[in-house]
């Protein structure tokens, strides 16, 4: 009877980087079956430019594979894979839409991927220590906040959907929100990590509430107030949304306090209820997301093309590149808008139906489950707050898209991670990974030692 | 030229390596949920205490494949040998396949020796029956041996 090596059940040094590259490959078919597929469909014959395609997506991801093998060696196996798999699907899905939409999307994609890549070593490079985030922990948040401000700025932003989301300098368009998130949240994290015990000690109760004291409070308060002000004012409700959710999710880890778990969903209410009944375009959202079908043509057509869209995927979906897009005949994205961005994930049950969107899900489910895994290894309060504020953001931020394009909760415009198109998403998203990976190989090389190594002075 | 074939059998194709990608990374992540990193709850950890009971441990003293040091939680019970299939599994000559188990009954710990070939030891001497393990105990099967651990 053969013993099979440590097969997935001790963190091992070796294993963990060779079942990554095991991974890797699956990966890679699964984006040379995806291009097969759009090949076949719409030039008629497979050609073998769909393997060239594979093996190029696939040489990337080895060379960074190699780079963590050098950098990260006890980093998280399955984090990477799953987020290149999520952005070869991605790949696959704007390729498919370029034909239709007669645009070199998917170049510019694949583009941003490899620089995200770079990014992604840059940032492992630079942050070896990723303690040093904690440091700056107000300038950061200033960054985060001015990042959202940027968009209002007159000479500088640009207004899409009645949403100021975009800079453009020159000819480069960014969407500072992606990254101004991840300042948010290390700020978050950092500053929870040293007032926590204060917060949970000074708390009064009042009224039978308990409440945290405000002197700690107050500039968690004031940074997060502004950074939600920032986003009420740019008209970004999504990103509010995630905001809030990492906001809450990071109080509650800190504290391990449900009260203010239950204060800050009576405020997100009060608040929430303020704004539909003063802001014009947030009642607009949510009349649309109650009741589509009284304006079919105009307001509710997104959400609705969105809806009979994934209705026609059915069960197994109608196939790669096989259902419509745009309306023979019309110009432009007719019969699914946006369907490279904010829909993508229609597009994609409508091709590979129930069954493509449910897996689609599971990637997201598992990189959560990773990252809530890296927090919960990982032996310092920062290296904690700062994975699950960085899991909770990217998780929460496919759960305010896929929830949207399924009338769970009203459409708002945030990109579905790695996977729509658009380049600052790409890029923050592999920053993200980036931070996960450094925190996750802290973590697991202690574990491997036993026992944490000797705190270095910043960390209390 | 009817494509259409191809078509379908390519979505197949995608959707059955996409579900057996997820399907595999799942069970390890399962699998993984046996480890635990060896860290205590602290005051630093954020995550609460613990509960009334204590919690108890195996960490790896030796053996051919698993790491020194690597502790493992006893919750729920566990199952040590050389299948797949055992909790803890690991390779060693002298373990059968589903070699002991180590369980928790009202805040003691026992071993227990599933007719093993060779045997279990508990600090040198034969497991018969169920055997209560206390505090700092080694257990040994074959060549591996660990080292049994309660929480503060």
């Amino acid at each position: 009877m053969e013993v099979r090596a440590a097969g997935g059940s001790a963190p091992r040094r070796g294993s963990a980087r060779n079942r990554e590259l095991l991974a890797l490959i699956p990966v890679a078919l699964l984006l040379t079956i995806g291009f097969a597929a759009v090949f076949a469909q719409n030039d008629s014959q497979l050609g073998n430019l769909s393997l060239s395609y594979g093996l190029y997506f696939l040489a990337v991801c080895l060379a960074t594979h190699i780079y963590i093998r050098i950098r990260l060696p006890d980093a998280d196996p399955y984090l990477f894979p799953l987020m290149a798999l999520l952005t070869a699907i991605g790949l696959v899905m704007i390729y498919r839409l370029d034909a239709e939409l007669a645009r070199d999307l998917a170049r510019d994609q694949a583009n941003w991927f490899v620089l995200g890549l770079v990014l992604f070593a840059v940032v492992v490079h630079v942050l070896r220590d990723y303690s040093v985030l904690e440091r700056y922990r107000y300038t950061i948040a200033l960054t985060g906040i001015g990042l959202l401000l940027a968009p209002r700025l007159p000479f500088l932003g640009e207004q899409v959907n009645g949403a100021y989301l975009g800079i453009r300098i020159g000819p480069v368009g960014f969407q500072p929100v992606e990254l101004a998130k991840l300042c948010i949240v290390v700020f978050l994290a950092s500053y929870l990590r040293e007032h926590r015990e204060l917060l949970v000690v000074g708390a009064r109760r009042i009224l039978g509430v308990t409440l945290p004291p405000l002197k700690h409070f107050g500039p968690l308060l004031v940074v997060w107030g502004a950074s939600m002000f920032m986003l009420i004012f740019i008209r970004d409700l999504g990103s509010s949304l995630m905001f809030f959710a990492a906001f809450l999710a990071l109080l509650y880890v800190a504290t391990g306090r449900l009260s203010f778990i239950t204060i800050g969903l009576a405020m997100f209410m009060a608040g929430a209820w303020v704004v539909y009944s003063t802001v014009s375009h947030v009642a607009d959202r949510v009349d649309i997301w109650l009741d589509p079908y009284q304006d079919p043509s105009g307001a509710g057509y997104q959400v609705l093309q969105s809806m009979f869209a994934q209705a026609d995927g059915g069960l197994l979906g109608e196939g790669f590149a096989r259902s419509m897009v745009v309306i023979p005949g019309s110009s432009g994205d007719g019969f699914l808008p946006a369907a490279h961005t904010d829909l993508i994930y229609s597009l994609i049950v409508s091709e590979l139906g129930l069954y493509g969107g449910a897996a689609v899900i599971c990637i997201y489910l598992l990189v959560a489950a990773r990252g809530f895994k890296i927090a919960m290894m990982a032996n310092d309060g920062f290296s904690k707050l700062l994975a699950t504020g960085l899991t909770t953001v990217f998780a929460f931020q496919a759960f305010v898209i896929i929830g949207g394009v399924t009338r769970v909760i009203p459409l708002t415009g945030v990109t579905l991670p790695l996977v729509s198109y658009g380049g600052s998403s790409i890029l923050a998203n592999f920053i993200l990974l980036a931070l996960l990976l450094l925190v996750s190989d802290r973590a697991r090389r202690e574990a491997r030692r036993g026992g944490p190594a000797p705190p270095a002075g910043v960390w209390s | 030229m009817d494509f259409e074939p191809l078509s379908l059998a390519l979505k197949f194709a995608f959707l059955g390596v996409l579900y057996l990608f997820l399907l595999w990374i799942a069970r390890s992540a399962r699998k993984d949920l046996k480890v635990n990193s060896g860290v205590a709850a602290g005051p630093e950890t954020g995550f609460g205490g613990g509960g009334a009971t204590r919690d108890g441990w195996l960490v790896v003293e030796a053996s051919d494949n698993l790491d020194p040091g690597s502790r493992y939680d006893l919750f729920g019970g566990v199952t040590l040998g050389r299948s797949d299939d055992a909790d803890i599994a690991f390779s060693d000559r002298y373990a059968s396949g589903l070699h002991a188990r180590v369980y928790a009954r009202a805040g003691r710990y026992y071993v227990e020796d599933m007719n093993s070939t060779n045997g279990t030891l508990l600090n040198g001497a034969p497991v018969l029956g169920e055997t209560e393990i206390p505090d700092g105990s080694t257990i040994s099967i074959g060549d591996t041996s660990f080292r049994f651990q309660l929480d503060d």
